[in-house]
C-alpha cells in the first residue's frame, strides 16, 4: 500500500499517466480529507524534495549553502536567508523560488521544470502547518511484485512437458511446449500446411523474397522425408538471409546512412556497419561476439576491422550540432541516447525513464542509469583510416565517385566566378591593392543578395558532395578512447562528439536529466538488479580511459546475466511468427507484456547458450518444429476464436502482410529485375518523382535534388542496400510502415492505410515494374503467359476460372490498348527550386536539370505492343491483390 | 448561419466492382471486422468534456517569428538601441550567441486596434480588424532554440521528433467527420519545412492518424492519380480484374479477417479521389470570398498563402478534424525590416481573411485558430553586414503565440514579457502546458489522451502538464 501510495505521488508529480492508478490522486487528497502536513511531507514534499532539490542543496552539494535535508537547516538557510519561515509560506523564499515568482527560480531550468501548480499548493500548506519532517521509506525500497522481475530471475533449465503432449506430434522440443500449453486451454493444433503455402512462408521468412517457380517445383517434387529440413538449410545458406535478418537488426539499431535533423549530414561510411551486420548474420557469428563487437569492438578486437565497423552501432542515433547548440548539451544528449538505446537493444530494459527519476515500473535506480552512462563517459566518436577487406563490396566505386567530382568542381568554379566578380567590385570601389587578396568574409560585402543566398547554397552543396565521396574512402565510421583530435577537412561538426572537450570525464546524476545541476558522482557500473535478483555478481568496471565498454560488453553477454540471451531468443521468435513469446521484445519490464510461453522462453534461451549463441540453431528448432509448419486455417476455427482469439498458444500459423521492403523487392523480384549486386555505399532507387524533385531544406539553405540511379542495374537493388536519408524515406516504404530510423523499431506495424492502395496502384514504380513484368511475359508462348506470371506472383498455377477470367482480361485489354496508344513519354524539364530568402523575405529560385547525366529510363508504354500493355496490366492486378501481400 | 458541408459517398461502382459486384457481396462474412477496421479507427468520437470547437486550423510560421516585431512591441529597446546587451556567460552557451551583442530597437510602425486598443505591426492592417477575436499569449516559452527540434518540440511535445504530431493526436481522440477525407490534413510551402515529415508523423500511433501533405503542385495527394498515359477505362477494367481475384482469395481464406479491410482501403482510397478535387477546387468560391483572402493577388506570396487559408476552410468545412497550414521564412536574422516585412505583407490578408470569414460563417465558434512560431527572437542581435542590416536571433524564453475561436478569450492579451522581451515574467508556460492547453480547448483531456508505446502510457504533453486557464473563457 505504501509502495501504491508513493507511485501515485510520483506519479502526480511527473505525470506519466499510469495503468491501473487513479489519476491524480494527490490531488483528492488535497481537496477533501485535508491530510495533515505529516501525510503531505511524506506523500508529497518529501519525494519533491529527493528528486529535485536535494541533489543540489542536500546530499552530495549544498549550493548556496542551503541543506534541505532537515527542518532545521532548512530554517536556517544559505547565503540568501532562511529557506522557510514555519507557518508563513508568502513569507518563505523557498515558496517564492519555486513559484517563479522573484529572480531566483528553482528547480533551474525555466518555465518547462517548474513543480505543477498542485506540488506548489502542497508547499504552502505545508509550511502554512509548520514544516514538519518525517521519516519515510525512499523511492526505491526493492519492493517489486515478484511477477514483474521475471527477466532478471536467471533462466531456468527447463524440462520439456509431457503432460497432454501426443509424442507423434514433436518434431522439435520447441513441440513440447506449445503442444503442452494447447492441451491446457484444450484447443487442438492445426493440421500441416501445404507445400506451396510452406515453402512460400519459409522463403519469405528467411530471405523477405518469394520463391521462384522452379524452386517450388523442387520442393513440391521432392518426396523424401529430408525435403523440408532441406530447403531450411538452404535458405540459411543463401546470401538474401543475411540481408533480410540484417534488416531486423538494422531495425532494433535504427540504421540510416545521414544524422538527421536540419542538415541531414551524411555518415559516409556507415553502409560499412550495414554490410557488417548482413554479414554476421549470414555467417552465424555467435550472438556473444556479435554484442561484444557492438559495444567494445573497439577495446576487446582491435586487430579485428570487423570488431571496428561493428562498434558503430554506438553512433546510429539521429543527432545534430549546429552553431546554435550547445556543445556539452549535445554531448549530453549522445550520452543519454547512446545509455538508453544499449539497455533496450541488449537487455530490453527502457533505462531512459531512470533519467530523471528512479525508473517507476522496472528495479532501476537513476543512480544506475548513471553508472552505465559513465561507462561511455570516455567514449569518442572516431572517423577511422581502415582498409576495405576482401568480403566488402567495392564494385562501381569509380561510377559513383566521378559524378560527385565532376559535380563539386562544377560548383567550386561557380564558387569562383561569384567571388571573382565581387573582388571586381571591391577593387572598382577600394583599389586593385586592396581586392588582390581579399578572404571570402570581405567579398561577400561587395555581393548582390542573390548572389549570397546563392553563394551558401553551392558552399552548402560543395560541403555535402564531398562529405559523400567520403563513402569511397577506406574509413570505418567507429568510436574511440578519450580525447581523439582527428578533425575532418569537412562538416567537422558531423563528427564533434570529443569527450573530453567539454565534459569532465566524471559523471554525475543529473538531477531532473538536466546538465546544470549534477548531483553525486557516480562511478562505472552495472544494474544492481541482476545482482540481486539473478544472482550474478556485478564485476568491477575500470574507471579508467580504457576497458570500461568491454566490461559492460561482457557483463551483458555472461550467461549469468539472463537479459541478453532472452532477449535475442525473442525476437528470433517474434520474426518468426509475428509475436514474440514475450510480446515487447524491448521491454522485458513491468510494463511489457508477460510471456505467453515462459518455459520456452527459457528452454530456448538455455538452448542459445549451449548451441554457442548461434542464431541458425535457434532458427532450426523453431523451423523444423510442426509449430511453425502449421496451416493458417484451422479446421474448427470458431472454437479457437473463442478459447484463444488471438492465437497466443499458435494452434494455427498467423498470416501477416509483407513489410514494405519485402513488397517492393517482391515486385521487382518477380518482373524479374533484381539486381544481384550486394553491398556497398547506399544505392538510389527510384522514388516518387514529386517527392524526388521536391525542394528540401538544408539549414536554410536547399539540399540537391533526389537522383535515382542512372541504370537499372543499380537502381533495382534489394532495399536493404537503399540509402537511407532520415529526411527523406522512400514515401513507398514509408506508406507500408516501414521503420523510422530515428526511433527503435521492435516490431513492424501492418495497419491498411488508403495511401496505400494509391502507392501500390499508381505509383510510378510499380507501373514500371507491371510494365517489365509485361514485356517479359510477352516474350513466352501465348498459352504459357497467365500461368508464368501466376507462379512468378503467387507460387501456384491459376485455376480454371481463373484462367477464363484472365484470358478475357488480356484479350480486352489487348484490343483497348491496340485501338489507344499511350501518350509518350515527356522529356523531364529543369528543375526550378524556390525557396523564401532569409536575406531578404523574397523568392530565391536555383534552377538544375532533373538528371546530371545519361539517365536509363525503364520502358515506357508507347514503346510496347497492346499484348505486353495488357500483360503489364495483369502485373499490376497480380501486384496489388490479396495473394501477393500477405503471407500464409 | 453555419455552414458544414458533409458530402454523401459518391457512386463508388466505377472505381472498383462495376460489373455487379459491389463490395457487400463480397465482404459479407467481413463485415464486423471492415467495421472495425473503417468505423473503428477513425469515425467521429466525442471528447472527454463538452468543447465548442470541433476542429482546428493551426498556422504555424516557421523560423520564428518575432514577438517584438509582431505583436509584443517593446518601447524599451528604443532607449537601448545600439547600446551593449551584456549578459552571463557560461558553458551552456550557444557558439551563436557569443562575440558583442547590441539591443536594436524594432524598426517597424505599430498600431492600435481592436476594443482594448492592443498595440500590432503596422502592417497588419486587414488583420487589425480581427484583433477582437485574438487571444494573444505572451507567456509561452519554448525550450530549443534550434529549428527542427523546437519545430519537433512545437508539433509533437518531443524535441527529438519520432513520437505523434498534435493533429495526430486530436484526429486520435476524436476521429474525423468526414470518412472520405483525410482527418488531418497539412498545407506546406513547397518545400517542407525543417525537421521534414517527422512534423506530422503519427509517430506510435496507427497510421490513419497520419498528416496528409496536400501538395500545391502536382497530385494532392502522392499517387492519387496514375500516370498521365493510363486512361480511366483501363484503371476500372484492370480493378475489376483485382476484384474477382481478391473474391477468389477471400473464399479460400474465410478466417483472414484483415482481407476484407484491405478491400475496404482500396474503396476509401477511391472515395478519397472522388471527394479530393472537388474539396480542393477554389474555383467553386465566390469572387469576393477569394478576394477576402487575397486569392488572385499580383502578389504571388498572398495568393499562395491565401489559397492555403481558403483551402483549410473548405476543408474544417467538410468534416476534416486538424489543417495545418505552414507558411516558412520567418528565420531574420539580418535584415529583419526588410525579411519580416514582406512576411507580414503577405499573410496580412490570408489570414485576415481567414478570420473573417469563419466568423461570418458561423465556423468560427467551433473551429479553433492557433498561430505560432517555434520560438521567438532575441531583442539584441550581434553586429553583421556592417551594423546597418540588424535582425534577431533566436530566443526560447520568449515568443508569439495567439489562439482564435471556440472557447478561447476573445480581444485579450494574456501574461507578459519582461520589458525587453527577452524573457516571458506572467502567466509564463512551457510547450507542453499550451499543448494540454489545445486539446482542452478541443474537449481533450491530455492525461486521458494516451497510447500504450515504448513500455508507457504516452501522451502529447510527454509526462503531464497543467491546463492554462487564462487562454479558456
Amino acid at each position: 500500500m505504501t509502495r501504491n501510495i508513493e507511485r501515485s505521488i510520483l506519479q502526480q508529480f511527473c505525470r506519466a499517466p499510469v495503468r491501473c492508478v487513479g489519476a491524480g490522486l494527490a490531488l483528492v487528497v488535497l481537496a477533501s480529507a485535508a491530510p495533515s502536513a505529516e501525510d503531505l511531507f511524506v506523500e508529497t514534499i518529501q519525494p519533491t524534495l529527493k528528486q529535485q532539490c536535494l541533489g543540489c542543496h542536500g546530499e552530495a552539494n549544498t549550493f548556496a549553502k542551503l541543506d534541505l535535508r532537515t527542518r532545521e537547516t532548512a530554517i536556517k538557510g544559505g547565503q540568501r536567508g532562511p529557506a522557510i519561515i514555519s507557518g508563513d509560506p508568502a513569507s518563505s523564499l523557498l515558496i517564492s523560488a519555486i513559484d517563479h515568482a522573484g529572480e531566483l527560480q528553482m528547480p533551474p531550468g525555466g518555465a518547462e521544470k517548474r513543480l505543477s501548480a498542485d506540488v506548489r499548493l502542497a508547499f504552502r500548506e505545508w509550511i502554512r502547518s509548520g514544516a514538519p519532517y518525517v521519516q519515510a521509506a525512499t523511492a526505491l525500497d526493492w519492493d517489486f511484485d515478484e511477477a514483474d522481475l521475471w527477466a532478471f530471475r536467471p533462466v531456468e533449465k527447463v524440462k520439456l512437458p509431457t503432460a497432454g503432449v501426443d509424442p507423434a506430434l514433436v518434431r522439435t522440443s520447441v513441440d513440447s511446449f506449445i503442444l503442452a500449453k494447447l492441451a491446457e486451454a484444450s484447443v487442438a493444433p492445426a493440421p500441416a500446411a501445404d507445400k506451396v503455402t510452406l515453402i512460400r512462408r519459409v522463403t519469405y521468412d528467411l530471405t523477405g523474397l518469394p520463391p521462384t517457380p522452379e524452386e517450388v517445383d523442387a520442393f513440391v517434387g521432392d518426396d523424401s522425408p529430408n525435403a523440408y529440413k532441406a530447403l531450411v538449410e538452404r535458405l540459411l545458406d543463401s546470401p538474401r538471409y543475411g540481408e533480410r535478418w540484417g534488416r531486423h537488426w538494422l531495425d532494433v539499431t535504427r540504421y540510416a546512412d545521414t544524422s538527421g535533423y536540419s542538415n541531414d549530414f551524411e555518415r559516409p561510411n556507415a553502409w560499412r556497419y550495414r554490410d557488417y551486420v548482413i554479414r554476421s548474420f549470414n555467417s552465424d557469428k555467435p550472438y556473444d561476439q556479435f554484442v561484444l563487437e557492438q559495444v567494445a569492438g573497439d577495446e576487446l578486437f582491435p586487430d579485428n576491422p570487423d570488431a571496428i565497423i561493428g562498434t558503430g552501432f554506438l553512433r546510429s542515433g539521429p543527432w545534430e550540432h549546429t552553431g546554435m547548440a550547445v556543445a556539452a548539451v549535445s554531448r549530453q544528449l549522445f550520452l543519454d541516447d547512446v545509455t538508453h538505446h544499449v539497455g533496450q537493444s541488449f537487455l530490453g530494459l527502457t533505462l531512459g525513464c531512470a533519467r530523471c527519476h528512479d525508473h517507476k515500473f522496472d528495479p532501476i535506480p537513476t543512480r544506475d542509469y548513471y553508472r552505465i552512462q559513465a561507462v561511455f563517459a570516455r567514449t569518442a566518436f572516431a572517423r577511422r583510416p581502415l582498409d576495405f577487406l576482401p568480403r566488402e563490396s567495392t564494385t562501381g566505386f569509380g561510377l559513383g565517385r566521378r559524378p560527385l567530382e565532376a559535380r563539386i568542381a562544377t560548383l567550386e568554379r561557380r564558387l569562383h566566378d561569384l567571388h571573382e566578380a565581387a573582388r571586381e567590385r571591391l577593387a572598382e570601389a577600394k583599389g586593385r591593392e586592396a581586392a588582390a587578396d581579399a578572404a571570402s568574409s570581405i567579398l561577400q560585402r561587395y555581393m548582390e543578395k542573390e548572389e549570397a543566398e546563392l553563394l551558401k547554397l553551392l558552399r552548402k552543396r560543395v560541403t555535402m558532395h564531398k562529405l559523400s565521396v567520403l563513402r569511397f574512402e577506406p574509413l570505418a565510421m567507429t568510436v574511440s578512447n578519450g580525447l581523439v583530435r582527428e578533425w575532418d577537412a569537412v562538416a567537422s561538426r558531423n563528427s564533434y562528439m570529443q569527450p573530453a572537450e567539454y565534459q569532465e570525464a566524471k559523471t554525475h546524476v543529473l538531477v531532473g536529466g538536466d546538465i546544470q545541476s549534477p548531483a553525486q558522482e557516480v562511478t562505472p557500473g552495472v544494474l544492481e538488479a541482476v545482482e540481486r535478483y539473478a544472482g550474478f555478481p556485478s564485476p568491477k568496471i575500470p574507471d579508467g580511459i580504457e576497458g570500461r565498454r568491454s566490461e559492460l560488453a561482457k557483463w551483458i553477454v555472461n550467461p549469468r546475466n539472463p537479459l541478453a540471451a532472452r532477449v535475442m531468443v525473442n525476437r528470433i521468435w517474434q520474426y518468426h511468427f509475428g509475436r514474440g513469446l514475450a510480446a515487447n521484445p524491448n521491454n522485458f519490464g513491468k510494463m511489457g507484456k508477460k510471456p505467453s510461453h515462459p518455459e520456452l522462453l527459457d528452454w530456448l534461451a538455455g538452448f542459445f547458450v549451449d548451441q554457442a549463441w548461434s542464431v541458425k540453431a535457434v532458427h532450426r528448432v523453431i523451423l523444423l518444429s510442426a509449430a511453425y509448419q502449421r496451416a493458417s486455417a484451422h479446421p474448427n476455427q470458431a472454437e479457437v476464436d473463442a478459447k484463444d482469439p488471438e492465437n497466443l498458444y499458435l494452434s494455427h500459423f498467423s498470416p501477416r502482410r509483407l513489410e514494405a521492403e519485402e513488397l517492393r523487392d517482391s515486385i521487382i523480384s518477380v518482373a524479374g529485375e533484381l539486381s544481384d549486386m550486394t553491398g556497398g555505399p547506399g544505392t538510389y532507387p527510384q522514388i516518387n518523382a514529386d517527392v524526388a524533385l521536391q525542394p528540401r531544406h538544408a539549414m536554410g539553405s536547399l539540399r540537391p535534388i533526389y537522383e535515382p540511379e542512372p541504370t537499372r542495374r543499380r537502381r533495382n537493388r534489394r532495399s536493404v542496400y537503399s540509402f537511407q536519408q532520415r529526411s527523406l524515406i522512400d514515401p513507398m516504404v514509408e506508406v507500408f510502415n516501414g521503420a523510422n530510423p530515428d526511433l527503435t523499431c521492435e516490431r513492424r506495424e501492418s495497419s491498411t492505410v488508403p495511401t496505400q492502395a494509391f502507392a501500390l496502384l499508381n505509383s510510378e514504380q510499380s507501373r514500371d515494374m507491371a510494365l517489365i513484368m509485361g514485356e517479359r511475359l510477352a516474350e513466352i508462348p501465348p498459352v504459357d503467359r497467365i500461368d508464368a506470371a501466376f507462379r512468378l506472383a503467387f507460387g501456384r498455377r491459376a485455376d480454371d476460372n481463373e484462367l477464363a477470367w484472365t484470358q478475357q482480361f488480356l484479350e480486352e485489354m489487348t484490343d483497348y490498348h491496340g485501338r489507344n496508344p499511350a501518350q509518350p513519354r515527356r522529356p523531364p524539364d529543369d528543375v526550378v527550386h524556390q525557396i523564401t530568402s532569409e536575406l531578404t523575405g523574397e523568392k530565391f529560385e536555383f534552377v538544375q536539370p532533373a538528371y546530371s547525366g545519361p539517365y536509363e529510363h525503364n520502358p515506357h508504354p508507347s514503346d510496347s505492343s497492346p499484348e505486353a500493355r495488357a500483360l503489364a496490366d495483369l502485373a499490376l492486378a497480380l501486384f496489388n491483390s490479396n495473394e501477393f501481400v500477405y503471407v500464409y | 448561419m453555419k455552414r458544414r458541408i458533409l458530402t454523401a459517398s459518391p457512386s463508388r461502382r466505377e472505381f472498383l466492382y462495376h460489373s455487379g459486384m459491389g463490395l457487400g457481396a463480397i465482404a459479407l462474412s467481413g463485415l464486423l471486422h471492415q467495421e472495425r477496421a473503417r468505423a473503428g479507427e477513425l469515425a467521429p468520437r466525442r471528447g472527454h468534456h463538452a468543447a465548442k470547437a470541433k476542429s482546428c486550423i493551426f498556422l504555424l510560421m516557421e523560423g520564428g517569428p518575432s514577438h517584438i516585431d509582431t505583436f509584443d512591441p517593446k518601447s524599451k529597446l528604443v532607449d537601448l538601441h545600439m547600446t551593449e546587451f551584456v549578459k552571463e556567460r557560461n558553458r551552456f552557451e550557444a557558439s551563436m550567441n557569443t562575440g558583442k551583442r547590441y539591443f536594436v530597437r524594432s524598426p517597424f510602425e505599430f498600431r492600435r486596434a481592436g476594443q482594448l486598443g492592443i498595440e500590432i505591426n503596422a502592417k497588419l492592417s486587414n488583420f487589425a480588424d480581427c484583433v477582437d477575436d485574438v487571444c494573444f499569449y505572451r507567456g509561452l516559452q519554448a525550450t530549443s532554440v534550434n529549428h527542427p527540434t523546437a519545430l519537433y518540440h512545437l508539433n509533437t511535445g518531443n524535441r527529438f521528433g519520432g513520437d505523434p504530431a498534435i493533429g495526430s493526436w486530436v484526429t486520435y481522440g476524436l476521429g474525423t467527420e468526414n470518412q472520405n477525407l483525410p482527418g488531418f490534413v497539412v498545407l506546406p510551402d513547397l518545400a517542407y519545412p525543417q525537421g521534414g515529415t517527422g512534423n506530422w508523423s503519427n509517430g506510435f500511433l496507427p497510421a490513419h492518424y497520419q498528416g496528409t501533405p496536400l501538395r500545391s503542385q502536382g497530385a494532392p495527394v502522392l499517387d492519387m492519380r496514375p500516370p498521365e498515359y493510363v486512361t480511366q477505362k483501363q484503371q476500372e477494367t484492370t480493378l475489376d480484374y483485382l476484384g474477382r481475384l481478391n473474391k477468389r482469395h477471400m473464399q479460400r481464406h474465410p478466417s483472414h479477417a484483415e482481407l476484407a479491410a484491405r478491400i475496404e482501403s482500396y474503396e476509401l482510397a477511391f472515395r478519397m479521389q472522388a471527394e479530393m478535387p472537388e474539396a480542393i477546387n477554389l474555383d467553386a468560391e465566390p469572387q469576393e470570398t477569394k478576394a477576402l483572402y487575397g486569392v488572385g493577388s499580383d502578389d504571388s506570396e498572398v495568393d499562395s498563402i491565401g489559397r492555403r487559408c481558403l483551402l483549410a476552410r473548405r476543408l474544417v468545412e467538410r468534416g476534416v478534424r486538424f489543417v495545418q497550414v505552414i507558411v516558412s521564412g520567418w528565420d531574420s536574422h539580418d535584415y529583419i525590416e526588410k525579411a519580416h516585412g514582406t512576411r507580414l505583407d503577405s499573410i496580412d490578408r490570408p489570414i485576415a481573411g481567414l478570420l473573417k470569414d469563419l466568423k461570418r460563417t458561423g465556423l468560427l465558434d467551433e473551429t479553433l485558430v492557433v498561430w505560432a512560431g517555434e520560438f521567438g527572437r532575441s531583442p539584441d542581435n550581434g553586429i553583421r553586414g556592417g551594423g546597418t542590416a540588424w535582425g534577431r536571433d533566436h530566443n526560447a524564453p520568449a515568443m508569439a503565440f495567439w489562439v482564435a475561436g471556440g472557447d478561447a478569450p476573445r480581444g485579450q492579451i494574456v501574461g507578459a514579457t519582461d520589458e525587453t522581451g527577452r524573457t516571458a515574467v506572467e502567466v509564463v508556460h512551457p510547450i507542453q502546458n499550451m499543448h494540454v492547453t489545445l486539446l482542452h480547448l478541443l474537449g481533450l483531456d491530455d492525461a486521458e489522451l494516451t497510447y500504450f508505446a515504448q513500455g508507457r502510457d504516452k501522451q502529447l504533453s510527454q509526462t503531464g502538464g497543467e491546463l492554462i486557464r487564462e487562454l479558456v473563457a
